[in-house]
């Protein structure tokens, strides 16, 4: 059997295709926001001297690390419920499994950029009366944060390239989206070349701006 | 040159301070020192010595074992052991600035943030009030027109001048400097030497550790010789570098005097 490769039919599928990539976008825009935010308390906690604390956040951060994605996805959304005894929309159970995902990845982010701040600007602290408040808000956060968005610019692409998975529990992403269409048209090669060439045009300019980014930052304050 | 009157009260009072860093490890052995008003002491000493270690533990920015710090008269920092938190006067330690060898400015803040950060935000001066005086001091210091810069635009000599801005901005009375000069490549070690004395010209008192002989004896009307953990030998510049009385501080002015002739 000869397939016949023809791009032109894609021009047919261009809103639907268009609205599984907002749902992409929206649900990688949701969980990268949930996941900054709890990445960044566990990277504290995990800083914290009582060892309950840190010995919870510690086993978080490594089994999500450890494991696959699409497990995580598939156990929250088939196995959470029976335990929860009541079900779970694949909407909710994709943020929480990319939230999941991202916090742990992130909280390593901020852990060693909190890390890499020397010794030396608590000393200058101290010799200064900075305690507190102002040495935690104008002095620590912003040099670790600083330090830390070229590494959370590659994580972010990371999560946008794993929201693809949401599509396994039936989320009409671009990858869900892209699946059906070729099934329904039998065009697998044109459509899943299309799909991969969408996540690419949006994945790469960010890729490239990771190393920008860290120039002009290190140039800026010479890390 | 100022003389010190022994007869005054000591400004601070250096008794029996010990630190170690572990079991094994003592940097200060028992080390007594007293600093009488208009003293500027440089300590010198071979490394290890334990100079850079008593100039953190007047800043309170080391635990120390035992022994006590006075100031004026009140206690100021006092060792509880090893293992326990010193009883730290921070009233008494927010009148002690400290320069430190690599700058230690806010990479993040510019210039005039470096300086009014802790004005500002620790001790609530109005931000219109700490900007004047930022500015102004900069101005003195040769470094008006960096203001809005970031540190990591400035040269070595100007990072460490604005260093020690910063710390006038809180106006110490007393200053300590931790080997300032000697990560400055060497065609800049003046423009920060000659900040340093004229802080020297307005009796501001300073504790320094150097090991630019030349300048220690310019700037210093005492001169602190520390080895081992202890001081060894302490007197006038003259005395020290013309005719020490200790083979120990001989050997050492010998052998850096050898060395700075050679170079």
């Amino acid at each position: 059997m000869s397939y016949n490769v023809n791009f032109l039919f894609l021009l047919d599928y261009w809103d639907a295709l268009l609205e599984g990539l907002m749902t992409t976008l929206g649900i990688t825009g949701l969980c990268l926001i949930l996941g900054l935010g709890l990445g960044f308390v566990v990277a504290l906690l995990r800083l914290s001297s009582n060892p309950v604390v840190k010995a919870v956040t510690t086993l978080y951060v490594e089994f999500f690390r450890g494991t696959p994605v699409l497990i995580q996805l598939f156990w929250i959304f088939f196995c959470l419920p029976l335990i929860l005894g009541f079900e779970i929309s694949n909407f909710v159970s994709a943020v929480i499994a990319l939230t999941l995902y991202m916090g742990a990845i992130v909280s390593e982010t901020f852990r060693s950029s909190l890390r890499a701040i020397e010794k030396d600007q608590m000393d200058a602290c101290v010799a200064l009366g900075i305690g507190g408040f102002t040495k935690i808000f104008y002095v620590i956060l912003p040099q670790a944060i600083l330090r830390a968005i070229p590494t959370l610019l590659s994580n972010s692409v990371s999560l946008f390239k794993e929201s693809a998975l949401v599509s396994a529990v039936g989320m009409s992403d671009l990858m869900y989206i892209g699946q059906n269409i070729s099934s329904v048209t039998f065009k697998p090669v044109e459509m899943l070349t299309a799909v991969a060439v969408i996540y690419f045009l949006i994945a790469f300019p960010l890729t490239r701006s990771v190393s920008w980014v860290e120039r002009k930052l290190i140039h800026k304050i010479a890390l | 040159m100022q003389t010190t009157t022994q007869d005054t009260p000591a400004f601070i009072k250096v008794r029996g301070l010990k630190k170690s860093y572990s079991e094994t490890i003592q940097v200060l052995k028992g080390l007594d020192l007293d600093m009488y008003p208009g003293d500027r002491i440089v300590v010198i000493g071979p490394s290890g010595g334990g100079k850079s270690t008593l100039l953190r533990c007047v800043m309170g920015l080391e635990n120390i074992d035992e022994g006590t710090i006075e100031v004026d008269g009140k206690p100021y920092i006092k060792g509880q052991g090893r293992t326990e938190k010193n009883a730290i006067d921070h009233t008494i330690q927010k009148q002690v600035g400290m320069v430190f060898q690599h700058y230690t400015l806010f990479p993040h803040l510019t210039i005039l943030q470096n300086l009014t950060l802790a004005p500002v935000k620790s001790r609530g001066i109005p931000r219109s009030q700490a900007e004047e005086k930022a500015r102004g001091l900069l101005k003195r210091l040769g470094l008006a027109d960096k203001a809005d810069a970031q540190p990591s635009q400035l040269s070595g000599g100007q990072k460490q001048r604005v260093a020690i801005a910063r710390a006038l901005m809180l106006s110490p009375e007393l200053m300590l400097f931790d080997e300032v000069t000697s990560a400055l490549d060497p065609e800049l070690v003046n423009e920060v030497e000659s900040v340093m004395m004229q802080l020297a010209d307005q009796h501001m008192p300073m504790m320094i550790v150097t090991h630019d002989m030349w300048f220690a004896k310019n700037i210093a009307t005492r001169v602190v010789f520390c080895a081992g953990g202890v001081v060894v030998e302490d007197g006038t510049p003259e005395q020290i570098f013309s005719n020490p009385k200790e083979q120990r501080t001989r050997d050492f002015l010998e052998k850096i005097l050898h060395t700075e002739n050679a170079a």
